[in-house]
């Protein structure tokens, strides 16, 4: 704020000077004519132009400075933005394998392959009871239901179990099903060897067709803390007419 | 609890079943087979252990009859019935 004041003060100054080297009355006062206007002249543009130097060089070293520091704080903002952009972009895969190694959210814990079927154990000590139920969607008019309302099972042993479906109407219903496991952790060891689930499945006018589920609870059942005080698991299924073009969002299941 | 709206909360995922879907028995050619497995099943008062010979005839009648794909019995889990050890669990009438 000082600067422009110290610049504007020698110019004011020297303009009367020029006005009066113009008129040629300045040196009439005791001085030599010619010596007065030249010290004058001399001094204060010196006095302005060092000063003005002065400050002009600390203010261009400051300037400088200010203008470095601003472009290093704006790299690091730039360089945390586009980091910052980058995170979210990983944080999908990040995520994903930190749910396939905690377990979090149902995801399949280690991810059991069909080859465990040949070589697991029962465990014998360990016997759950399995609830079933059956539910149809409101507009579904088949009859189902389970053929046996439980049945006790050990991890790490194979079992069937039945379904029976009926259509009493005069036309051909397609349905598709879907399942639920309670309680949700057993979910993930509850495993299905083959049922009828997820595929569209046709009943003739008053026909009736046992539908089975072959499934295992996975052995490593009984070695999960989480699971010591489970006893019974209920599984559900539900059947949803299947109208003609029209995709339910099914599981990734395409191989038939 | 998968319908429940709360943020965060984890939801059941189904997933799809290792061997596909069992075509239906349209004809009823197993269904002796079944209700063996069935009788067995409330005689036993629902112990699975001790039906499993009942549940191996009724997988092997699907088989025979095209309505499941052909597999080896090991694969199912019928590795102790296979061949005849003297550890068979069962040891009911089939009738």
């Amino acid at each position: 704020m000082l600067l422009p004041l110290l610049v504007r003060r020698p110019l004011c100054s020297s303009v009367p000077l020029t006005r009066c080297l113009r008129a040629g009355l300045c040196g009439g006062r005791g001085r030599s004519s010619w010596a007065e206007p030249l010290l004058l002249r001399r001094r204060l543009p010196q006095r302005s132009y060092v000063q003005s130097r002065g400050r002009q060089r600390r203010s261009r070293t400051q300037e400088d400075e200010w203008k470095t520091r601003n472009r290093t704080a704006l790299t690091y903002i730039a360089a945390a933005g586009v980091g910052m952009i980058g995170l979210s972009y990983a944080a999908v895969p990040l995520y994903r394998l930190y749910c396939q190694a905690s377990g979090l959210g149902g995801t399949a814990v280690a991810g059991h392959d069909a080859d465990q079927v040949e070589t697991m154990t029962p465990v014998k000590e360990r016997v759950l009871k399995i609830t079933f139920n059956a539910d149809t969607h409101s507009s579904m008019q088949w009859n189902f239901r389970p053929q046996q309302t439980e049945i006790y099972v050990v991890p790490g042993e194979t079992a069937l179990a039945f379904y029976r479906a009926k259509n009493p109407t005069d036309k051909a219903i397609i349905g598709i099903s879907t399942y639920n496991v309670v309680p949700f952790e057993a979910g993930q060891y509850f495993n299905k060897i083959q049922c009828f689930c997820f595929e569209e499945q046709r009943l003739n006018p008053h026909e009736e067709v046992d539908m089975p589920v072959f499934f295992y609870i996975d052995p490593e059942f009984d070695v999960d803390p989480r699971m010591a005080r489970v006893d019974t698991i209920t599984l559900s299924y539900t059947f949803f007419e299947a109208k003609e073009g029209q995709k339910l969002p099914l599981p990734g299941y395409g191989s038939h | 609890m998968s319908t429940a709206m709360n943020f965060g909360s984890k939801s059941f995922k189904p997933r799809p079943p290792d061997k596909g879907s069992f075509p239906l028995d349209h004809f009823g050619e197993c269904k002796d087979f079944k209700e063996k497995f069935m009788k067995c099943l409330s005689e036993n008062s629902f112990d699975n252990s001790k039906c499993r010979l009942q549940s191996k005839d009724y997988l092997e009648c699907r088989m025979d009859n095209q309505l499941m794909a052909k597999e080896p019995l090991e694969k199912l889990g019928f590795k102790d019935l296979v061949d005849p050890p003297p550890s068979q669990t069962d040891q009911n009438t089939k009738l």
